[in-house]
């Protein structure tokens, strides 16, 4: 190793080096001629008796310097020199390549450098790999008429086979767990609060995380300032402290350290700000970026607002699950062994909390290796991503095949120059090596330029992920790993594609080769038949690819267009939501209410709007409220069913019909009626046969309601999955103060054209409530389906450039192709061929390429769509309508780009092309 | 020349290395020196191919065996003085002990037939 430094040095310095040798041999000859004049002999005959001695001197040089000029090196050295000519000499061939090839890896760069940041990275905490999360799984998925242990939930509950898995946990457990020492370091708890209220509104909303006590010295996160948060703070009763992050505290206090000691209000409670987290931390879940950290206690005081009377039932219910659990094992003991021992603990809590009879589908505790912290964001984008990758690596491999397909072909022109340097003395592996280095060198120019583009590309993929989602941290960047992936990935498509170019183009006889004569007569025969070159199959492969790609692409856009078009029982045209805050105007239960109805009346006195209503949540936008449910007299008791809390005119402004009964009248919702209405879903599944109108219904939290009606079914939470069951009330029924309502504007013409009237009446009737924001119900649902939005754009985005590379390297060949020709079209055309014919030859030729690529796509095609099966929604993985329509733009594309040339070939000067000979 | 120069023996390959190595043991010299200093210690029998040395001296430089600098020689003029390394003394005694074992073992076979004569 050290030899090979010190012989790198050496070649680095050679011309020192060589300089040194002289003066070494010099002084040599002096010395030599010194001692023989010594010896007797005149001067003159001892200098020549001393060269004589040394002999050969240039020779003598030139095997010296052989030890530093190192072969290897020098002929690295030429190579690129001898390729940068040639690339330069072709620079359109160079321009196409590296285009290709940028595009290509600029794609995987793009792609890898998400994979990187969501699935790859750990998160900014120490020795994440031991952190461990308890998770949960059930065998089937709560439904209302099988009660389980579980009364509240908070949390995200996943679908796993047949059943459910989730990680939150009732605070009773979580105090059990923390008891075991045996088992632990430490374990802690968070909880998320997003929306939080800051200093009455003056500091906007920020988004909050509850942590219990061992959080942070869990995590072993350092403090920028101040002090971490610690049980002592943790604890009910004790003085609000807060932690805040970086960001948020330069945002609110101008500095970090200005942020210490001061205080702040969130949501009406005062805390003192104790830390800030350095700028790089954002807790466990990538997917999230809160602005604070609280102590888990705290929670009462800031619920207390929300739902008086419910303060500390958190602490102790155990039917409560909403604190996820996080924690490091003792070292030593297993993950199998800490399941075994909390699973059994969590068994004894359940069985002396619930009856045996909802012990039949009950949790399992399950212990996951946190290594990407709380999962959301891998789980969410794992699986498209891998798709997203397998589809840009296809995309790579049609670059390479386009690349290598072109190599060939200019190869075949490239011949004499070949055979010129294999007869002078050259060995095939120099030819090869020669020739793979500039393959190398043209994909390391290109994986130059697709870094840029995946820097661009990188930001438009995080634009698109984003889709103006505020606080949208995915930190894809170019950082070593991805940057190590791209220069790999460059270097190893150089070989790839170049490789068997190479080795063909060194393999012919020389003779004909030199002898000037056009390529056709070297091969054996001419190839009017179909007798594929590699150049051919090259390009039957592309076609191939591209089909694969094309109909995923034409798959994934059928889903998105499907999901538009789901049936969501209301109109959404033309329909305008603007989302109202109204906690910093302080308003009591009562004048809330009246300013809802007061705001209403004002909305829909702007001209173009024809009904306005409002509601608690945006409908068919991927969430819903849920409530426990009884109906007296049928024996279903807390089923968790959805809630809607409406405003006047709800069914009129939605559109959604009226089946039985009435609606509730806005005289109802001044009066605060206790009144409800049904969706069919409701009266099929819990009044078979009978009229539900005039029943009665208990809400929990809400009271008992009157069935006035029932309604069609709308859907309100996510597009994909049944329409549930829905009870629908007044917000003057509501008892809660509801500090967030969401206003519907049925408008004519383009609805956004309405926005800053909504902000102008808002402002007037009260400055101090927020329109935290206004979009078209269009867009809400797109933004609940963006992630299958996005991926339909990247993949339709990746077919398109799977088929421009693919027609480049189409058109690329079969003008090489028609340029050896040149003189036998000249031949035929000279024997009476006309023109047409020519074409017909030409074009022919281009067709069977493109119908031989599309037999083996269509296949391949049908067994990639089935892989990918589980992203469709309506339809089918081999559909035939999509297949017929793929299959056709990519005969178009293909006959397009083959036409060029051939058209070109058929116009040859039969006089000229024989002259040229 | 005043003498008639002795019969000189071809060098055998790979052991000017260890001649080299060997001449620097008693202090760093220049590739004049060296060669002079084999010639006359082997009573001019072996003569050192001033064609072959100075591809030998860089490579076992390369082979970080000996070392080299420049120095000013004893009669003032600017020469490249080789010293041996800990690496090269290492490399030395298991070359020496390796042409050792070979010598006895030549001498050895050689011997049988002189008996077998008489």
């Amino acid at each position: 190793m050290t030899s090979l430094f010190r012989k790198l040095s050496w070649w680095l310095r050679r011309r020192r080096k060589e300089a040194e040798l002289r003066e070494e041999l010099q002084f040599h000859i002096e010395e030599e001629a010194e001692r023989l004049q010594a010896d007797g002999l005149a001067h003159d005959q001892a200098r020549w008796a001393a060269h004589r001695d040394l002999g050969n001197m240039t020779r003598l040089r030139e095997e010296t310097r052989t030890l530093w000029t190192s072969a290897v090196l020098d002929q690295l050295a030429q190579d690129v020199r001898y390729a940068w000519r040639t690339m330069w000499s072709n620079k359109m061939f160079t321009a196409l390549t590296v285009l290709c090839l940028a595009l290509g890896i600029g794609a995987n760069a793009t792609i890898f450098s998400f994979m990187d940041a969501i699935l790859l990275r750990s998160l900014p905490i120490e020795d994440p790999r031991s952190l461990i999360v308890l998770s949960w799984r059930m065998p089937k998925r709560p439904t209302p008429d099988s009660p389980t242990t579980i009364r509240a939930f908070r949390g995200v509950m996943t679908d796993e086979g047949a059943g459910v898995r989730a990680l939150v946990w009732p605070y009773p457990a979580f105090e059990m767990f923390q008891a075991e020492d045996a088992i632990f370091t430490s374990v802690f708890g968070q909880h998320v609060a997003n929306g939080l209220l800051v200093d009455g509104g003056d500091g906007g909303l920020a988004d909050g995380t509850y942590v219990t006590g061992e959080y942070f010295r869990s995590l072993g996160v350092r403090m920028v300032a101040g002090r971490p948060l610690t049980a002592e703070d943790d604890r009910l009763g004790a003085p609000p402290a807060v932690v805040l992050t970086a960001a948020f505290s330069h945002e609110r206090f101008g500095s970090v350290d200005a942020a210490i000691g001061r205080s702040i209000r969130l949501e009406n409670v005062a805390f003192t700000v104790v830390g800030v987290t350095p700028p790089e931390f954002f807790g466990m879940d990538p997917a999230r970026s809160p602005d604070v950290f609280m102590p888990v206690h705290t929670g009462p005081l800031l619920r207390a607002q929300f739902a008086p009377g419910s303060t500390q039932e958190m602490y102790r219910d155990p039917h409560d699950y909403w604190l996820i659990v996080a924690g490091r094992l003792k070292p030593g003991v297993s993950a199998a062994r800490a399941q075994a021992v909390l699973g059994q603990k969590y068994e004894q809590l359940l069985a002396a909390n619930t009856p045996p009879e909802q012990l039949q589908n009950r949790p399992t505790l399950t212990i996951d290796q946190g290594v990407g912290g709380l999962d959301g964001l891998r789980r969410r984008y794992r699986e498209p991503l891998y798709v997203l990758f397998v589809m840009v690596i296809l995309i790579l491999t049609i670059a390479c095949a386009n690349i290598a397909s072109l190599l060939t072909s200019r190869a075949a022109a490239r011949r004499r120059e070949i055979a010129v340097r294999l007869s002078i003395g050259a060995g095939r592996l120099m030819v090869i090596r020669q020739l793979l280095t500039e393959s190398v060198m043209l994909a390391i120019i290109g994986g130059a330029v697709g870094v840029a583009l995946a820097f661009w590309g990188m930001r438009l993929l995080t634009q698109l992920l984003a889709n103006g989602q505020e606080g949208f941290t995915l930190r894809a960047e170019l950082n070593w790993p991805v940057m190590g992936f791209t220069a790999g990935i460059s270097v190893v498509t150089g070989i790839v594609f170049g490789l068997a170019p190479a080795i063909q183009a060194t393999r012919f006889s020389i003779f004909p080769a030199l002898k000037g004569t056009r390529a056709t007569d070297v091969e054996v025969a001419p190839r009017w038949r179909f007798r594929p070159g590699l150049s051919q199959l090259l390009v039957v492969a592309q076609v191939a690819l591209s089909l694969v790609l094309l109909v995923g692409a034409a798959l994934f856009a059928s889903t998105v267009s499907n999901l538009r078009s789901t049936e969501v029982g209301f109109n959404r045209d033309g329909l305008l939501l603007a989302t109202l805050q109204t906690a910093r105007a302080r308003y009591s239960d009562d004048a809330l209410k009246t300013f809802y109805a007061q705001l209403r009346t004002r909305l829909q006195q702007i001209p173009g709007v024809n009904d306005v209503t409002l509601s608690w949540s945006v409908l068919a936008a991927g969430g819903t409220y849920v409530r426990p449910v009884s109906i007296p007299g049928t024996g279903i008791r807390r089923s968790e069913i959805n809630v809607q809390v409406t405003g006047e005119s709800f069914f009129k402004t939605m559109q959604i019909p009226i089946l039985a009964g009435r609606a509730m009248t806005d005289q109802e919702v001044a009066t605060r009626r206790a009144v409800a209405v049904v969706d069919r879903r409701f009266a099929d599944e819990y009044f078979p046969g009978t009229n539900p109108v005039g029943r009665t219904i208990e809400v929990e939290g809400e009271g008992a309601l009157e069935i006035v009606g029932v309604s069609a079914n709308a859907r309100h939470d996510a597009l994909k999955g049944d329409i549930r069951p829905v009870v629908y009330f007044t917000y003057g029924f509501d008892p809660h103060p509801l500090y967030q309502m969401v206003y519907e504007l049925r408008t004519i013409g383009d609805p956004m054209t309405y926005s800053s009237s909504i902000r102008q009446a808002v402002r007037e009737m009260n400055p101090a409530v927020t329109v935290a924001g206004i979009r078209t119900q269009t867009v809400s649902v797109d933004r609940s389906i963006n992630q299958e939005i996005v991926f339909a754009r990247l993949s339709n985005g990746f077919a398109l450039l799977a088929l421009l590379i693919t027609c480049v390297g189409l058109y690329g060949t079969v003008s090489y192709r028609m340029v050896r020709r040149t003189e036998e079209i000249g031949i035929r055309m000279a024997l009476g061929a006309s023109r047409a014919s020519v074409l017909r030859l030409a074009f022919g030729h281009v067709l069977l390429l493109g119908v031989s690529g599309l037999v083996v796509g269509v296949p391949a095609a049908l067994a990639a769509s089935r892989l990918v099966e589980r992203f469709l929604w309506g339809i089918q993985p081999g559909d035939p309508a999509t297949m017929a329509a793929m299959v056709t733009t990519s005969l178009l594309a293909v006959c397009l780009a083959g036409y060029v040339p051939a058209n070109r070939a058929s116009k040859i000067d039969p006089i000229r092309a024989l002259r040229a000979e | 020349m005043r003498h008639k120069p002795p019969a000189r023996v071809e060098l055998l390959r790979g052991t000017l290395d260890l001649l080299v190595l060997r001449s620097l043991l008693p202090g760093p010299n220049h590739g004049h020196a060296i060669a002079k200093h084999i010639q006359r210690t082997s009573e001019d029998l072996l003569k050192v191919e001033t064609g072959s040395l100075y591809p030998a001296l860089y490579r076992l430089e390369a082979n970080g065996w000996i070392a080299a600098s420049w120095e000013t020689s004893d009669k003032g003029k600017r020469a490249r003085y080789y010293r041996i390394t800990a690496l090269g003394r290492k490399q030395l005694v298991s070359e020496q002990s390796k042409w050792e074992a070979f010598a006895r073992a030549m001498g050895l076979l050689l011997k049988p037939v002189e008996e077998g004569t008489r």
